[in-house]
């Protein structure tokens, strides 16, 4: 059965004070992701093209935190991470802390498929893409006026406006098996508001924000970077399948609700089993996600 | 306390006794062990002249024991790997610091992590150009910020906010690493131009797997792992391997293992090499041995992956273990252990 799951960050957004207007801004962007990825799934494409298509589709939406409208550094420039993984072959391509790229996805996944590297970061990963002839972006594309106003606030020291869901767990993500049985993995984010020019989380970290692994599973994860890579979150789901038989379900589970909450880390993350069974799951208030596949499920969700 | 655990004291107390001459034994009855490796390019055996093996080995044991004796005198895991990757890093025979191996630009671009199982806590830098010790830096991350990894100019800034003297790229240059780069250039062109040709590296220089790491148990029963690299000779600017990745080149945790990596950095990176051994320990109940061998000569084999590992759990048994020709690596323990070795005999 194909299947794909998407994400669009966990955070907490109080329910009150999130917008009927927005709240269906948000919704029409998710939905317009989750079926450009499963459109690919439909016509018989891979989980990969599923997986960067939906990816790439919220990078360009300014309500998400990658891609244009992602969060600001310190310094008020966004610095984009991005990962994707091919469970078929296990090869996989990220990029961490470029500040050029229009869709970070695409150029994760150039580095997987045209370089011998798995990740590359800053400038070598921007000559990188122009010798593979991506036309790079000013920074300025990636900039809009909520994010700046994000930015000043939290510069100011004041409660980040209810308006903006929190950039700190705002990321984007998809996971999707193809007919195929191939499983694949994206994730790509502007990480956290305010952030330190340089810090990199857990998006572009393979085994962290994003695995994925034919047979076992598909993750892509969202929330407080720093613990999810100290936990090795998106492998541990995947290993606890593996290697101690469980279910997705009851691995997603531990990390999320046992794991990660010992340590003290929020947030949430998205995954497919080898059979298409889809698992969302946060420990957040909410979490912007959606569902679709071959069975006739079609959802979209925040709480 | 169980009488078995009582028993199993004494006689590490009683083998401790026996197997060294020198000091009391001490107090406390846990073992201290610490393992490091110097990288897993290591020359042919028949280009090895007795002179570099044995600078080699001055090297390694140096390193080994500045960090045995942190846990000696009673110091933490951290304390100790730390020590001994400093001295790795110093020393221009390894990959790491100072003779770092070059990249297309000609710069030594720098990569380090370091983990403490009693967290989980950890830092780690990629891509720096200015950090004389990156293990350093890496150690100021984990402790003086709330991240875990710093990239590139964004690192040396913190580098610089914490009060750390930066250092001119000459200073990891070494004219052994400008040959190395030499040939790596040439042997690119020449597999541009279509002719068929193999690394001919200059002699008494070796092929770059070279990385350093180091894994420790101090007397509180903390695990603790650190690595530091300079990567691959002639690599892309921005290319970072396994080395910074937490799960991938370096992973500690007091519920399983620490362990330490070097090798073909991508294939670490997709096969998450280091946490993976510590979840076999942790949840199929392999030994640290059994995981080790798994992780190592079945799965890295069975995807083209070359390197090693070293790894120590909280018992105090210690993996060394690779698949390429051979791995610079040195133990040592409160058992009276002491080894430094090259290639797949132990001792040799």
């Amino acid at each position: 059965m194909h299947a794909i799951a998407i994400h669009g960050g966990a955070g907490a957004v109080p329910r009150a004070t999130l917008a009927a207007e927005r709240e269906r801004n948000y919704r029409a962007g998710l939905e317009a992701a989750l079926d450009g990825g499963y459109a690919v799934l439909e016509r018989g494409g891979t989980s990969l093209d599923a997986v960067a298509t939906a990816v790439r589709l919220l990078e360009d939406h300014p309500s998400f935190n990658a891609g244009h409208g992602a969060a600001l550094t310190r310094d008020g420039a966004a610095e984009l991470d991005a990962a994707i993984m091919d469970g078929s072959r296990l090869r996989a391509g990220a990029v961490a802390s470029v500040r050029h790229v229009k869709n970070p996805i695409e150029l994760a996944r150039r580095v997987m498929e045209k370089s011998r590297h798995v990740l590359l970061v800053g400038a070598g990963a921007e000559e990188f893409a122009l010798e593979e002839h991506f036309s790079l972006v000013p920074n300025q594309y990636f900039r809009t006026p909520e994010r700046l106003e994000q930015l000043q606030s939290e510069q100011r020291g004041e409660h980040v406006s209810d308006l903006v869901p929190p950039a700190a767990q705002g990321t984007v993500g998809a996971v999707a098996r193809d007919a195929r049985g191939n499983l694949a993995a994206a994730t790509s984010t502007g990480g956290m508001t305010n952030k330190r020019p340089g810090r990199v989380g857990d998006s572009p970290i393979i085994g962290a924000g994003t695995y994925a692994k034919d047979g076992v599973c598909a993750v892509s994860a969202t929330g407080h970077g720093e613990y999810f890579i100290r936990a090795v979150a998106a492998y541990h789901v995947c290993a606890a399948v593996e290697y101690r038989g469980f279910t997705l379900e009851q691995a997603v589970h531990e990390l999320l609700h046992v794991i990660l909450r010992t340590l003290g880390g929020d947030g949430g993350l998205i995954a497919i089993a080898h059979t298409g069974r889809i698992v969302m799951d946060f420990s957040t208030e909410g979490m912007f996600r959606g569902a679709r596949d071959a069975s006739g499920r079609r959802e979209i969700a925040i709480y | 306390m169980p009488r078995r655990n009582i028993t199993v004291i004494l006689l590490a107390l009683l083998a401790g006794t026996a197997g060294s001459v020198s000091d009391a034994a001490p107090a406390a009855a846990s073992p201290v062990a610490i393992v490091i490796h110097g990288g897993a390019g290591v020359i042919e055996r028949s280009r090895m002249t007795p002179e570099r093996a044995a600078s080699y080995r001055a090297g390694l044991g140096a390193a080994l024991d500045a960090g045995y004796e942190v846990l000696e005198r009673g110091g933490s895991s951290l304390d100790a790997v730390v020590a001994a990757v400093r001295h790795l890093e110093d020393d221009p025979q390894f990959n790491a610091g100072r003779g770092a191996v070059l990249n297309q630009d000609g710069d030594a671009e720098l990569d380090a992590a370091i983990m403490d199982g009693a967290g989980p806590r950890a830092g780690a830098v990629a891509g720096v150009h200015h950090v004389r010790n990156p293990i350093e830096l890496a150690r100021l991350v984990m402790d003086k910020s709330p991240h875990v990894l710093l990239v590139a100019g964004g690192a040396e800034e913190f580098a610089l906010e914490q009060g750390m003297a930066l250092v001119p790229r000459g200073y990891f240059r070494t004219e052994a690493r400008e040959q190395e780069l030499e040939a790596a250039r040439r042997a690119a062109a020449a597999r541009a131009s279509g002719k068929p040709t193999t690394l001919i590296m200059p002699p008494g220089v070796s092929a770059s797997m070279g990385t350093v790491g180091a894994v420790a148990l101090d007397r509180a029963g903390n695990l603790a792992a650190a690595t530091s690299t300079g990567g691959l000779t002639n690599k892309h600017r921005g290319r970072v391997g396994d080395t910074p990745l937490i799960g991938a080149g370096t992973y500690a945790s007091n519920d399983s293992c620490a362990v330490s990596g070097t090798g073909e950095g991508e294939y670490y990176i997709r096969q998450v090499v280091a946490y993976d051994v510590c979840a076999l320990v942790h949840y199929s109940r392999m030994s640290l041995a059994q995981a080790v061998h798994e992780v190592v000569q079945v799965k890295l084999r069975r995807t083209g992956g070359e390197g090693g590992v070293i790894a120590l759990d909280r018992s105090g048994n210690i993996a060394m273990d690779f698949n390429s020709a051979g791995m610079f690596r040195g133990a040592r323990d409160s058992r009276g252990r002491r080894e430094i070795a090259m290639y797949r005999d132990a001792g040799d």
